[in-house]
């Protein structure tokens, strides 16, 4: 956000920001169209798409039927034949059910063409916990979809990102998933006016430091940012990064932070087995950065377990700033 | 105990050499300066000389790789007890690391000590816990990690330890050099003459603290000419000379070049060995077919005194180390087996004593006391003159000082070592105009 003018110094919550991004797409380019289910009239299950069936109609905003699996299928049919389909899944879990159209078709027609024909279809996964919605619509499952190439993986953390990946994300010739994290939906922060593009691929360095790197992705990184802020009261500087893609992955702005300090920290909320941390991990032991390892690497995921209903231990299965800082005190101090 | 016959380093990538032929046999006698043994690089074959007198023994089998500065065989006294091979040959027990000689017992039976390199190897590697950082940190700094005390946890050494250990080798203070004793010698200086080529030699003089191995790179690319090569007085094989004065030196070389009787010559010097060419090219013009000074001393007053007393003062591989690395621009080609092996050739004490006598002589605080400009003036032998552009031992600027009849060749990239840091093309301009 830091990089444009003061004057753009307006605010907007993610939801906002990601209806603003749509509604300036359909706008300039009637090729645009909406899916999913309760868009319409409702306005999306988080009202994220509102009134916008108001302004474009309903050939433009669809209300899909409750199958997963019909509507990504129709979506992923419309992209092929020319229009930039955005899809919805309600909640990302039950993208379990469009897995087919995800997996075995969006990702694949290209190259099992020749590269004939491409899929510029959107899909975007309200994701993530904290609302008290239990095992089944509460789960942060963007490593499934990040381990497809094919496919392109963000999960914005910000508004304004929020804004710029999806209208970047409408750019790209092939499939991009957005993975937003439905507690973000209300948080607000700086959007820049009119259309803009936040690049696919690239990290964003959320705060300097030199003494160990938090690499984290959706809602991990406000905590990062919120424990890195402690942190510097105790004389610990710690770098953040928000990975903002997931695949492909922003190898360079990860290296480059890690043999400057020499210590790292992933943070993410999916489970933390076999998820993007792994990845991070593997990729920096993989690396000359490798060389500048001063402490073994920490990963802070989500717990073995379903998400819980009981709030309490809702928040006890996924990271939390006090875990964060825990993590990067030890790192920090050696200790580890 | 026996003398160790060390497999020395004549290139400067080379990390090990290849035993083509023992010239002498198991069980032999043979006198120090003898050929001894032949090897092959990637790049050149050479013989050896022993380096001592003595009999051979335990000698690595022909067509061996045996790596530099570690032994190839032993020379043991007259009457003097052979029993085991004192260790094993590096490199053979599939350990890659080259075990230190020391550290293997002398009475360690044979077949255990595959054994005990593995397991010394395995030492090494295994049981110092460290992190990667710590160990990139300490292999920069010449630091072995096993000598390191971890404080983090299991007592794992880490980056911390690492920068403590080198803070605290930097502000220790330095042992102060005790007063060398020199003791001076008599005779006349050594020469080193190569078996091939043919039409006027080349006649090479090195510079301060160093020998007539020295122009080895060069030795390739001049080989279709006599290459003689003479030790200064206190360098190499020659004796240690009382030396007072600048004066003093030349007339000791001149002794040497004139005992050479030769017609002609093209006379190649390097620094000091450089001042000493100018000086010699005055008085022997008529015998001189060209002059080539690469980065000479006595054209200017700036020198490096804190690399000539550091390299003197030098008593093991870790202070010797930093100081040799300042002589190239690209400390990479000054690895650490060849430090060893040159802190090896300094471990006379009289050597020693005798090259820092010799700086203070013709280098008092650390400024070239001899001016030879004049004597640069009057030479009317083609000469050219060569400098690398990172000289840090004497400024290349002093090049601009010599008569503009004198070609200059100016090398970036390249200190004070061109012979070593651009050998091929040196031998290229050397050969151009022989």
């Amino acid at each position: 956000m830091n990089m444009h003018s003061k004057t753009d110094l307006r605010e907007l919550s993610y939801a906002e920001a990601i209806r603003e991004a749509m509604d300036i797409a359909m706008a300039r380019d009637e090729r645009v169209i909406l899916m999913g289910e309760d868009i319409g009239v409702y306005g999306g299950a988080f009202g994220v798409t509102g009134e916008l069936v108001e302004k474009y109609g309903t050939d433009r905003v669809m209300d899909t039927p409750i199958s997963e699996l019909g509507g990504a299928g129709v979506a992923v049919g419309a992209a092929m034949t020319g229009l930039r389909p955005i899809f919805e899944f309600q909640f990302s879990d039950f993208a379990t059910l469009g897995m087919e159209q995800i997996v075995n078709q969006a990702a694949k027609i290209r190259y099992m063409l020749g590269g004939a024909v491409s899929v510029p279809v959107v899909m975007r996964f309200p994701s993530g916990s904290g609302t008290g919605a239990a095992a089944q619509h509460s789960q942060s499952l963007e490593a499934w979809t990040a381990h497809v190439p094919g496919l392109k993986v963000v999960q914005p953390a910000t508004p304004a990102d929020a804004k710029g990946l999806l209208l970047a994300a409408l750019e790209d010739p092939d499939p991009v998933m957005i993975y937003e994290h439905k507690i973000l939906y209300k948080m607000k922060g700086h959007v820049p006016e009119g259309y803009y593009t936040t690049p696919i691929g690239k990290a964003a360095v959320m705060r300097e430091g030199k003494d160990l790197t938090i690499i984290a992705t959706s809602i991990m990184v406000h905590k990062a940012l919120d424990a890195a802020q402690t942190l510097a009261a105790e004389g610990i500087d710690a770098e953040v990064i928000d990975l903002r893609t997931i695949r492909p992955m922003d190898r360079d702005t990860v290296l480059t932070s890690v043999r400057k300090t020499g210590r790292l920290v992933c943070v993410y909320e999916a489970v933390k087995t076999l998820g993007v941390g792994a990845e991070v991990s593997a990729m920096v032991a993989e690396s000359d950065a490798f060389d500048y390892l001063d402490a073994p690497i920490i990963r802070l995921g989500g717990a073995e377990c379903p998400i819980p209903y009981n709030p309490e231990l809702e928040k006890a299965v996924v990271p939390q700033v006090p875990d964060i800082l825990e993590a990067a005190r030890n790192l920090a101090k050696g200790r580890v | 105990m026996p003398t160790e016959v060390i497999m020395p380093k004549v290139d400067m990538d080379m990390a090990k050499g290849k035993i083509m032929s023992w010239h002498i046999a198991e069980g032999e006698r043979v006198s120090k300066g003898e050929p001894l043994f032949d090897i092959e690089t990637d790049k050149a074959a050479m013989e050896v000389e022993a380096p001592a007198d003595g009999i051979l023994h335990h000698t690595a089998s022909e067509g061996m790789d045996i790596p530099i500065g570690t032994p190839c065989a032993w020379l043991y006294a007259e009457g003097e007890e052979v029993g085991e091979q004192p260790a094993p040959f590096a490199g053979q027990a599939g350990a890659g690391a080259a075990p230190e000689p020391k550290q293997v017992e002398a009475d360690v039976p044979v077949e255990a000590e595959l054994e005990l390199v593995d397991a010394i190897a395995g030492e090494a590697t295994d049981k110092v816990r460290a992190t990667p950082r710590a160990r990139s940190l300490a292999s920069g700094a010449g630091l072995n990690i096993a000598d390191l005390i971890g404080t983090g946890p299991r007592g794992r050494v880490q980056a911390l330890d690492v920068e403590t250990e080198i803070a605290l080798r930097d502000t220790r203070p330095a042992p102060l050099a005790s007063p060398l004793v020199f003791k001076a010698e008599t005779g006349s200086l050594a020469v080193t003459r190569s078996k091939g080529g043919t039409g006027t030699p080349i006649v090479m003089i090195h510079g301060f603290a160093s020998d007539a191995t020295s122009w080895s790179p060069m030795e390739t690319h001049l080989k279709h000419r006599p290459l003689i090569r003479i030790d200064l007085p206190g360098h190499g094989k020659s004796p240690k000379l009382r030396i007072d004065s600048f004066a003093d030196l030349v007339r000791e070389v001149r002794r040497a070049f004139d005992d050479l009787n030769l017609d002609a010559a093209h006379l190649v010097g390097h620094s000091l060995g450089g001042a000493v060419s100018i000086a010699l090219a005055d008085t022997r013009a008529k015998r001189l077919s060209s002059l080539t000074l690469i980065a000479p001393a006595g054209l200017g007053p700036d020198i490096n005194g804190n690399a000539l007393s550091g390299i003197c003062r030098a008593t093991r591989a870790e202070s010797l180390g930093p100081w040799l690395r300042s002589l190239v621009a690209n400390e990479d080609i000054v690895t650490d087996s060849y430090v060893r092996l040159a802190m090896a050739g300094r471990e006379d004490t009289n050597l020693r004593a005798a090259q820092s006598r010799l700086a203070d002589a013709l280098f008092p605080d650390g400024v070239q006391a001899f001016d030879l400009r004049a004597a640069l003036e009057r030479i009317d032998t083609p000469t050219r003159i060569i400098w690398g552009k990172q000289d840090a031992i004497i400024p290349w600027k002093h090049a601009l000082r010599a008569p503009g009849k004198m070609a200059l060749h100016l090398f970036d990239g390249v200190g004070h070592m061109p012979q070593i840091e651009c050998s091929a093309e040196l031998g290229r301009i050397l050969s151009s105009n022989l």
